[in-house]
């Protein structure tokens, strides 16, 4: 195995213009601090037992404030956690087409999930 | 492995990586050196080539810390070895910095570290720093050169240059900066521009180990910082339509 | 005139470079790179842990004997133990992403070491106490 520099690899492309994800990660991030400790708080400090039996979860789901900022929560923190995985595939230097495909697959996750949770939380409305 | 000796001088082990060009894989070579209270990592190492084994290459010039020459990583810390001292230390691991290709032992290739910087057509005179008015005598005039001494340190200690090849790295980015902040006749929205990149100041994570490894107070991360927000604040002026400078 | 970033050759060839094992390499590391190896570790750990949570939410979807028999479950010692463990990571990672956001910013960039001894205190303080409520009950 050679050492010293490798082979000229492909010229990479000019990196994207559009606003840079760590700004969305910064202000999903702030936003979590409050979701995150407003579902932390409801769910698991203000519970005798730390965590909601079903007539509890029912009960709490009845309120349209409440589906609003779990719903809310599900998005933000899907986005948060996905724009944060993108950073660390980009970590490893993929550019262009690459990065286009990565970043279209995590859109894709991040939309499939929130469709997935906003899916559970009408089942488990029906359900009870 | 130490032995105290008369005149204050021991013995310590010195572990330094070994690679020639061809070879599969690096390995370790282990010498004895005699060391004092003030003895380098490069004052070993010298003594090992002049002494033990012709065949070590290095890299050394100025014994003081102004060229960056002497870049390499010592007990797995950046540093210059030059002005690292061996201390109390009864083993030295040396090996060459990482992220950039290796020549021959403990010497790095720097071009793809100088092609990094060359974009920034950073200038190297400090301006913006006044001289003292009493020149001694025979002096007309001081020159400040910028701290940057393109060791290439900051690059070997950054997580991120190790795993993304395209990432321009500390040192560019700051010396990027300081044209944003002395621009000396340059345009420093382009470069702003420039900088703001996805292989740029947004790769950063914030770890900081190039700041600390610097052996010149360059403080390349809080130079990238400064740079996203000059970044945001042209990006702000931009979609509010009061142009795009820096 | 300011160029162009686009480079013909990346730094160092693969086996050269440390790669991800670098990320984790706490060899030589100070205070901000373990700053930034936990907030990774602890990133990865609550992406995994979001999908999980989601699909065990399942369950309230099938009715109460289904839930009901899950909760007496995560009541279990075991189980509290790992609650202990998720609220660390998500403490540590939101409040030293305070300092990454702020920093990141350009703000407070002199002040990264301070910030983070800060915000950790405070994460194992609340940790401290929160662990207690989960093991004590109420």
């Amino acid at each position: 195995m050679a050492i010293g520099p490798t082979t000229p690899a492909a010229r990479p492309e000019p990196g994207p213009r559009h606003a840079p994800p760590f700004l969305g990660q910064v202000v999903s991030g702030a936003a979590l601090l409050l979701l995150l400790g407003l579902h932390m708080i409801a769910q698991h400090f203000v519970v005798p037992t730390g965590l909601r039996d079903y007539a509890s979860v029912i009960d709490w789901l009845g309120s349209p404030v409440v589906v609003f900022l779990e719903v809310a929560f599900l998005v933000v923190v899907t986005y948060h956690a996905l724009i944060g995985v993108r950073a660390i595939l980009f970590d490893f230097g993929f550019s262009g087409r690459t990065a286009r495909l990565i970043t279209n697959l995590l859109w894709v996750v991040g939309i499939v999930t929130v469709v997935y949770g906003v899916a559970l939380f009408a089942a488990i409305l029906n359900a009870g | 492995m130490t032995a105290p000796a008369s005149d204050g001088r021991r013995t310590a082990r010195f572990r330094v990586h070994r690679r020639k060009a061809g070879d599969t894989a690096s390995r370790y070579d282990e010498f004895e050196v005699a060391v004092g209270p003030n003895t380098t990592v490069l004052d070993g190492l010298v003594e090992i080539r002049r002494d033990k084994d012709p065949s070590l290459t290095l890299r050394h010039s100025c014994f003081h810390a102004s060229c960056g020459t002497c870049g390499m990583r010592v007990n797995g810390q950046e540093g210059l070895a030059c002005v690292t001292k061996v201390g109390e230390a009864a083993e030295v691991t040396v090996e060459p910095m990482a992220n950039l290709p290796i020549v021959s032992d403990l010497v790095v290739a720097m071009e793809p570290f100088y092609e990094c910087l060359d974009p920034v057509d950073r200038p190297l005179i400090r301006n913006s720093e006044t001289v003292p008015s009493e020149l001694p005598d025979g002096i007309d005039a001081y020159t400040r050169y910028e701290d940057c001494i393109e060791c290439g340190i900051c690059l070997s200690a950054c997580p991120i240059a190790g795993s993304d090849p395209l990432y321009v790295g500390p040192a560019a980015i700051a010396a990027a900066w300081r044209v944003v902040e002395e621009p000396r006749g340059l345009a420093a929205g382009p470069v702003v521009r420039l900088m703001d990149d996805e292989q740029a100041v947004w790769r950063c994570h914030v770890a900081w180990e190039c700041s600390e490894a610097c052996p010149s107070g360059v403080d390349p991360a809080g130079a990238i910082a400064r740079m996203r927000r000059a970044a945001i604040a042209a990006r702000a002026r931009r979609l509010f339509g009061s142009g795009g400078g820096a | 005139m300011a160029g162009t970033l686009d480079r013909e050759r990346p730094l160092a060839a693969p086996e050269q470079r440390r790669g991800v094992g670098g990320w984790f390499d706490p060899r030589g590391r100070r205070m901000g790179g373990f700053a930034f190896i936990l907030n990774r570790l602890t990133g990865i750990g609550l992406v995994l842990y979001l999908y999980l949570h989601l699909v065990v939410l399942s369950m309230l979807a099938r009715g109460p004997d289904a839930w009901d028999q899950f909760v007496d479950i995560a009541l279990s010692p075991p189980f509290l133990a790992l609650d202990v463990l998720l609220l660390v990571g998500m403490l540590i990672h939101g409040l030293n992403g305070i300092r990454v956001g702020l920093i990141g910013l350009g703000l407070v960039a002199s002040r990264q070491r301070a910030m983070f001894i800060a915000l950790m205190t405070i994460a194992a303080l609340v940790a401290l106490v929160g662990a207690l409520r989960i093991f004590g009950g109420e």
